[in-house]
């Protein structure tokens, strides 16, 4: 089935076009039952085996070697049914050697994490912004400078908990903003995803 | 005999800025630890030596502000300033990410202004070596200091709150560089928000085993797909959220099968409502 | 959810132990021990100075008890009732900075920031491009 095949029969699901073929009465599987279920907590304070964190060293096709900043290594598989998000979500083939992730799946007993979400070059930081450009954002992240890119189509702000929008002239100079976004690998540059803001 | 009273005008300046710059490490000596200093006397000894700073560079201050005037007090001054250049050349290099600890409260890195501006105090203090009155009887030539004052201003980053970000903000007022951003796109983040706050999501928040893996937009609604695993069978979560949803309660859901494509799931109740 | 928790608020993530990017300077937080993939969180009150910079009275969040490092707490994500079991290890966040932000999921609503998390715990009831989560927090 092509992706757009795909999208097609998805988009009808989710309308409630098509029928359903198991019983509704299997909603009655509480989300917390089903937490419980995949259970298997780490300590609080140790590493989580299903968890990896580092920057990526080499790409054997779709196995990720990963260097760990506590000094774990980590082979990470990527498949098809992975989420990737770099700046929003994309497809697998936007890891690249010396960008850096955050991965979370399945540890196969060989020792390789079965990634089933992997988040590249997110950053989430506490900033003031020192100046504002009409391409960018200049931010003072605990007296480091980092320059933020605004992205036209996907850079958004939440004012105070109020949906996200596209409007960033409500910004000011000055203020605190928390942004999520997405380092440029060996710089101080981030492209901007959600910038939130508390006015 | 004018070089004489800019000479002597000296003293204000220094004392004035040694009185503000001790004023921070004698009220907060705790700030001490966020310094170079632990590191270069030890953890223990950086509190007492940053508040002994403090003392040194009131005392000296008094010093300079109060007759009689003393070559002593200049000399004390220029070695002060000798002293700062090179703790702080020593900071940028050893612990780069460490506070300046200069003046004020504001804890802010070691940048070269703090260095130019420590250089800028080793320079005023040489030009009263050769002042033999008080600053009270320097005259015209104190006005001299307004535009050194100004200079010691826009090299101390304590300070930018002051002048330097009003200055941006006034700026922004009359023309906010990002004015053209607006536009009716939804933005992804919107959705997502919207989502993950949604009654359908909390319904089948246990099957869903990814982040966001595809998204698209169709007619009046924005579609959102997540990998799922539904009664130990692959599937994917497919959201549909309308582009002009005002509550989270308008957000659909249904699990898909990933090899047959037929439905698996879909809430009772948020079908019957939408 | 009819579960009383000690303490609701919006929870974050951050990111510790000198990784990669803006977190290569950031160190292993006020407790020497924090590491981005261990199942750790900062608490905004571990000590007077820790205090002195995070204050979340000055939202009118009250009562913050004094925590050390290696105290546990419990946060449930209030939109899907996923919950986990973390350490502190370091100091935040600065809940004086994002005063009033509010955050609702299934009739609770969450004020202000008061929990951050590593991403190896917040990807356990979250997902890190959310940034933010309604939570409830606990004595672990």
């Amino acid at each position: 089935m092509t992706s757009m095949d795909r999208r097609a029969l998805l988009t009808r699901a989710a309308l409630g076009a098509t029928g359903l073929i198991a019983a509704s009465a299997m909603g009655s599987l509480a989300p917390e039952a089903a937490f419980a279920a995949s259970a298997q907590v780490p300590d609080p304070g140790a590493p989580d085996p299903n968890f990896a964190e580092g920057l990526i060293t080499g790409r054997n096709q779709d196995l990720l070697q990963v260097q760990g900043s506590d000094g774990r290594l980590h082979k990470i598989q990527l498949t098809g049914v992975t989420s990737v998000w770099k700046l929003r979500p994309t497809t697998i083939d936007q890891a690249r050697i010396g960008d850096g992730l955050y991965a979370r799946g399945v540890k196969l007993p060989d020792g390789v994490l079965a990634a089933e979400s992997v988040w590249i070059n997110i950053v989430n930081l506490d900033v003031m912004i020192n100046s504002i450009g009409r391409t960018g954002l200049n931010l003072d992240h605990h007296g480091q400078k980092v320059v933020g890119h605004v992205q036209e189509g996907i850079t958004a702000a939440v004012y105070n908990g109020t949906p996200a929008i596209s409007d960033l002239s409500m910004l000011k100079v000055g203020r605190h903003v928390q942004v999520i976004g997405a380092w440029r690998p060996g710089t101080n540059e981030i492209d901007l995803a959600t910038i939130y803001a508390a006015n | 005999m004018f070089a004489q009273q800019v000479a002597a005008a000296q003293p204000l300046l220094i004392g004035l800025l040694l009185l503000w710059t001790s004023y921070g490490k004698l009220t907060r000596p705790e700030e001490a630890q966020k310094t170079a200093l632990p590191k270069l006397v030890g953890e223990k000894r950086a509190t007492p030596a940053y508040r002994t700073v403090g003392a040194i560079e009131a005392v000296l201050a008094l010093a300079l502000l109060s007759p009689p005037v003393w070559t002593a007090e200049v000399l004390a001054a220029i070695a002060l300033g000798v002293g700062f250049t090179g703790y702080l050349v020593y900071a940028k290099i050893a612990v780069p990410e460490a506070s300046c600890g200069c003046a004020g409260t504001a804890a802010k890195p070691v940048g070269a202004r703090s260095i130019a501006r420590a250089l800028l105090l080793t320079a005023t203090a040489a030009a009263a070596l050769t002042a033999s009155q008080g600053w009270w009887s320097a005259g015209p030539a104190t006005l001299i200091l307004i535009a050194e004052a100004a200079a010691f201003v826009v090299l101390s980053p304590e300070l930018d709150r002051y002048w330097l970000l009003p200055l941006r903000r006034l700026r922004i007022r009359l023309s906010h560089p990002l004015a053209g951003t607006a536009s009716n796109a939804v933005p992804l983040a919107a959705t997502h928000r919207l989502l993950l706050l949604s009654p359908a999501h909390r319904a089948v928040t246990g099957f869903l085993r990814s982040d966001i893996r595809d998204y698209w937009d169709e007619a009046d609604w924005r579609f959102v797909s997540y990998t799922a695993r539904y009664d130990g069978r692959p599937a994917t979560a497919v959201f549909a959220v309308p582009h002009d949803a005002a509550t989270p309660e308008a957000v659909r859901v249904a699990v898909v099968d990933e090899s047959s494509g037929q439905t698996l799931y879909r809430p009772a109740l948020l079908s019957l409502a939408g | 959810m009819d579960v009383m928790y000690g303490l609701v608020g919006e929870a974050s993530w951050f990111c510790c132990g000198n990784a990669w990017g803006p977190c290569a300077s950031t160190g292993t937080g006020a407790c020497a021990t924090c590491h981005s993939g261990n199942m750790q969180h900062a608490w905004t009150n571990t000590s007077d100075a820790c205090y002195a910079i995070t204050r979340p009275d000055q939202c009118g969040v009250t009562g913050v008890s004094r925590r050390t490092c290696g105290f546990r707490h419990a946060t449930t994500n209030l939109c899907n009732g996923a919950r986990i079991v973390t350490s502190i290890a370091d100091c935040g966040p600065r809940t004086r900075s994002f005063c009033g932000e509010r955050a609702c999921c299934g009739g609770t609503c969450a004020s202000n920031r008061v929990m951050d998390l590593t991403p190896a715990a917040f990807t356990r009831i979250a997902s890190l491009s959310a940034g933010l989560i309604p939570a409830g927090i606990d004595v672990g």
